[in-house]
């Protein structure tokens, strides 16, 4: 097992560094430059542009070097802890993205916990009572969750919100408490504005949930050991919970992988239509503004995450199931 | 010698027309102003009264420059204000913070409302010849620091900033060169500093008083910790390493920033200077207790506290303006938006007034002269063609349909508004005229036409125009639908291509675009002091004729030479505006420019004048009903002094 890992983490160097190649080369590939859509930009909206301001940050950013070398730059620099520089926000990375990371983490965490509370008893039930009414039913709500546009369930919420209990548009909080130290008021405030996109993002990935949850506990209670434990008299709930279930949930646990770079970048799009302080939004500027290093940096920090998920979950996986873990010892 | 003095001395003989206008408003400014006496009657704001009484900062009297600047808010048709509040502005980009200092609009020189010069920082700026410029500060002024800002603060930034190589790899300002030459640089006494060109350069007063202005001093008490020649390497060193940036003259860049101004710590003289520090999606600036404008009943300004701009997406800003969460709000809003922000002005307890917007030309067709197809070239070439296709556009019907007749029907030239209005620049080629069109067409050698009735280009094509836009916004795609229906009229069809704003440029630079769709002349309310750069050949960004342009700006290295006599006659007019002496001779060097732009139709305009809505908080005072959004001249609200903006019953 440890052998497993430590190969495992070994794979995880020239993957990495392939993938840092990749999204260099694709941010390279789109004409111009940051500073080019920069001017660009200024100049739609009818504004001057201080040349040689632009020429400054241009030379201090090695622009004029080529590309490989600005490469080995960005990697050499993002080993030794330094991420670079976002032209935008015109300050490191590392503190921008640091600055947002808190609230980004609590808005996921809170949408995962919903969908899971949500999705679990819906799952369970759906597949207990397979083509029931209920199952019916609440197969029907939770597919309407993945159909509804998220961006227009989320401006309708907002606005409604904003109609039925005067909470403020956009943003997490009330302007009023943005930068300032924790308070009761400002813990009040983030919930009154965090509801909207938890559930919005949490009904996007709760009928997919359900679905996956049903089928897989499907194909369990079929299976010979349930029928014969049912028909041993165990109690139902055991029958249920305590082998079907469980079983059935290899599925979940490998997808804990996915779930670390999920929680770190949140639901871009919402994000975007709410407004909201997390880092989603910065990702998407960065990517359509030519921001580099920031969409760069963000991007393999999130790849790193993946990574780590990934092994995280195999190596869960076989923590867990003994099927998997004896699997494996006898072919090798 | 010619000498001019803008000061407040009324009377002077010799003076020259623009450098009048200067100097007597001046005057209006500041006769009558006798510091003591008066400096008796100021009156404290209550926001600093804590402050003052804890000795932290000095009382009004001695805060303020011996000659402050006093707006008469009661002659510019206002109401005296009370002290208070605080202002909310909602923006959508973290590079939005400069607004702060476009609004506030505190210049060395900077335009009023009526378009004249006036001095603002200076006391006074005298000009000889337009090549000597003496600037003489305000004694007594001072940083938001306190710190006195004199003769040191320029001298550091010409010797220290604009003439380190590391600082500035590209050398000094461009508008600060003539021929390529720098000024000779003199401090004559601690409020008074001497630029002399061996040239004129009448570009330099009206860059001091750009939008985007040409900044020559620094808070250089604060800056030299972060230069290598004032600061000691330790301790240099160590706030390199803090900051996390790779050399000295990146730290001092970004410590210095005056026209975005992130750091907190930074002096600043402006009306409100920043209070936080980034990131952060809400940054508060805070009254500076060192402003030097004061009004005639002794408040200093500005009357209100605190500026709050809160930086969201967008397109939320219209959302939320509507729900009041705003006092003053105009960027980011659009004429479609007029509709909900008007019914949400009760809700919302705002109005919204319509301003008149800036541009030459709400959208223009550019075609490209420097086209790379060689017969198209020819084509778009010919006048006679391109004042063809400007007959055959039914502006009425534009300005109708898309605009509900709220716009002027025009080509892409200057505003009524700009001293330099004439009707027959507005109207030249703007008649709906398809049998003229037809005619002028004829003459050009597109005589020919198919069954369809399309022209045949001179080399068998059919004439077929791709017109490409940057597919920024609907309405673009709606005006030019209309365009479509009327030039096929005239034997021309045309296709609509969206593409992106980088892309649409690189392919109008390499010439690849036939033609676009862009807005007009970015400064449509000029003067003949400020610079003509938008009537001839000076950039490669101008997109009628990016080669020309690239050839000029590049001094002749890339790009191509104009070939066209009209062209390089606006060529040769720029140049002698750069090297022009009078007013008078200014004036008219921009009136023959507009007027061969206007003739030439070298950009075809469709309508100007659209208006912006500007959502104002119903306890916001003194915010005027109409105005002029442009960014220059004088900044979107900057030319009509926010700082002179108050909140009835808000404390």
């Amino acid at each position: 097992m440890l052998l497993y890992i430590v190969r495992r983490i070994l794979i995880m160097i020239p993957t990495l560094l392939l993938t840092s190649a990749l999204v260099f080369t694709i941010m390279e590939l789109p004409p111009g430059d940051y500073f080019e859509s920069y001017m660009a930009e200024l100049q739609a909206q009818g504004e001057g542009v201080d040349k040689a301001k632009v020429e400054f940050l241009r030379r201090e950013y090695g622009f004029d070097k080529h590309p490989v070398e600005r490469y080995v730059i960005w990697l050499t620099g993002m080993l030794q802890g330094d991420f670079g520089y976002s032209f935008e926000y015109q300050m490191p990375v590392a503190d921008l993205v640091g600055s947002r990371i808190f609230l980004t983490v609590l808005v996921s965490f809170a949408t995962i916990l919903l969908t899971w509370i949500i999705a679990f008893p819906i799952g369970i039930y759906s597949a207990t009572h397979q083509y029931s009414w209920g199952d019916y039913g609440l197969t029907f709500l939770g597919l309407l969750g993945i159909a509804v546009p998220n961006f227009l369930l989320a401006l309708i919420l907002m606005y409604l919100a904003n109609v039925w209990f005067g909470t403020s548009i956009g943003h997490l909080m009330a302007p009023e408490y943005i930068d300032q130290p924790m308070s009761w008021g400002k813990f009040i405030s983030i919930l009154s504005h965090m509801w909207i996109p938890v559930i919005v993002i949490g009904l996007a990935g709760t009928a997919s949930m359900i679905r996956k949850i049903r089928a897989n506990l499907l194909d369990e209670l079929q299976k010979q050991y349930t029928v014969t434990a049912k028909a041993k008299g165990l109690h139902p709930f055991k029958a249920l919970v305590k082998y079907p279930l469980r079983s059935s949930l290899n599925f979940f646990i490998g997808g804990i992988g996915g779930i670390l770079p999920e929680v770190v970048s949140g639901a871009e799009i919402v994000a975007i239509v709410l407004s909201l302080e997390t880092t989603g939004p910065l990702l998407i500027k960065a990517l359509q503004s030519q921001d580099m290093y920031l969409a760069g940096s963000f991007l393999m920090f999130l790849a790193l995450l993946t990574v780590i998920g990934v092994l995280i979950s195999d190596i869960a996986l076989a923590f867990l199931d003994p099927r998997i873990r004896l699997q494996g010892k006898s072919t090798r | 010698m010619t000498g001019s003095r803008f000061k407040e001395v009324a009377g002077i003989t010799d003076t020259q027309g623009i450098v009048l206008g200067l100097a007597l408003l001046a005057a209006v400014t500041v006769i009558g102003w006798t510091s003591p006496s008066i400096a008796l009657d100021l009156i404290e704001p209550p926001y600093l009264e804590e402050q003052i009484a804890a000795g932290v900062l000095p009382p009004a009297a001695q805060r303020i420059p011996e000659k402050a600047r006093v707006i008469d808010v009661v002659g510019m048709g206002r109401e005296t204000g009370r002290y208070g509040g605080k202002l909310r502005m909602l923006m959508g980009d973290p590079k939005d913070i400069r607004m702060i200092v476009v609004y506030g609009y505190v210049r060395l020189v900077g335009y009023d409302e009526k378009l004249n010069l006036v001095p603002d920082i200076l006391e006074d700026l005298e000009v000889t010849d337009n090549r000597v410029f003496t600037l003489r500060l305000r004694k007594g002024h001072r940083w938001s620091d306190g710190h006195p800002f004199t003769a040191e603060d320029f001298r550091y930034f010409w010797e220290d900033m604009a003439n380190n190589g590391e600082l500035s790899p590209t050398g000094p300002p461009a508008d600060m060169l003539v021929d390529g030459q720098p000024p000779q640089f003199e401090v004559l006494d601690e409020w008074t500093v001497r630029y002399t060109w061996q040239a004129p350069n009448p570009a330099f007063v009206p860059a001091l008083a750009g939008a985007l202005p040409l900044y020559i001093y620094a808070p250089s008490h604060y800056l030299k910790r972060f230069h290598i020649k004032y600061a000691s390497a330790y301790d240099l060193k160590k706030r390199i390493d803090a900051a996390r940036v790779r050399s000295w003259s990146a730290l001092h860049e970004r410590m210095g920033r005056m026209y975005r101004p992130e750091n907190p710590d930074l002096p600043c003289l402006e009306a409100w200077c920043n209070s936080t520090g980034p990131p952060s999606t809400r940054f508060v600036f805070k009254r500076n207790p060192y402003f030097h404008r004061v009004d005639a009943a002794g408040h200093q300004l500005p009357y209100i506290d605190e500026v709050i701009i809160s930086i969201g997406s967008s397109s939320l800003v219209a959302a939320q303006t509507g729900t009041g969460e705003a006092d003053l709000q105009a960027r980011y809003l659009r004429f479609d938006d007029y509709t909900f922000l008007k019914n949400a002005e009760k809700r919302g307890r705002f109005r919204v007034s319509l301003w008149q917007r800036g541009e030459g030309s709400r959208l223009a067709l550019i075609p490209n002269l420097n086209v790379e197809d060689p017969v198209w070239r020819k084509v778009l070439q010919d006048v006679r063609v391109r004042r063809a296709l400007s007959l055959a556009i039914d502006r009425r019907e534009i300005n109708q349909a898309i605009f509900y007749g709220l716009a002027r029907e025009s080509a892409n030239t200057v505003l009524p508004a700009s001293p330099l209005y004439r009707p027959e620049y507005a109207s030249a080629w703007t008649q709906f005229d398809l049998d003229l069109a037809n005619k002028l067409l004829d003459e050009a050698g597109l005589d020919k036409r198919d069954s369809d009735g399309i022209r045949f280009l001179p080399d068998g094509r059919r004439a077929e125009i791709v017109i490409e836009t940057a597919g920024e916004s609907t309405e673009q795609t709606d005006v030019l639908s209309l365009i479509r229906d009327t030039w096929l009229k005239v034997g021309i069809k045309i296709y609509t291509r969206p593409t992106q704003r980088d892309l649409f440029r690189k392919r109008i630079y390499a010439g690849q675009t036939l033609m676009s769709v862009w807005s007009g002349l970015d400064n449509a309310v000029a003067t003949a002091e400020m610079k003509p750069h938008e009537l001839a050949p000076t950039a490669q960004a101008q997109l009628q004729w990016p080669k020309w342009g690239q050839f000029v700006e590049e001094k002749g290295v890339v790009g191509e030479e104009p070939d066209l006599p009209e062209v390089r006659r606006l060529v040769e007019l720029y140049k002698k505006w750069n090297i022009s002496q009078s007013p008078s001779e200014r004036e008219a060097i921009w009136h023959e420019m507009l007027k061969i732009n206007a003739d030439q139709a070298f950009t075809i305009g469709t309508v100007n004048g659209t208006r912006q809505p500007v959502v104002v908080s119903n306890d916001l005072v003194n915010v005027p009903e109409e105005g002029v959004w442009a960014f220059d001249p004088g900044g979107y609200f900057g030319r009509y002094m926010p700082d002179t903006f108050w909140f009835r019953g808000r404390g």
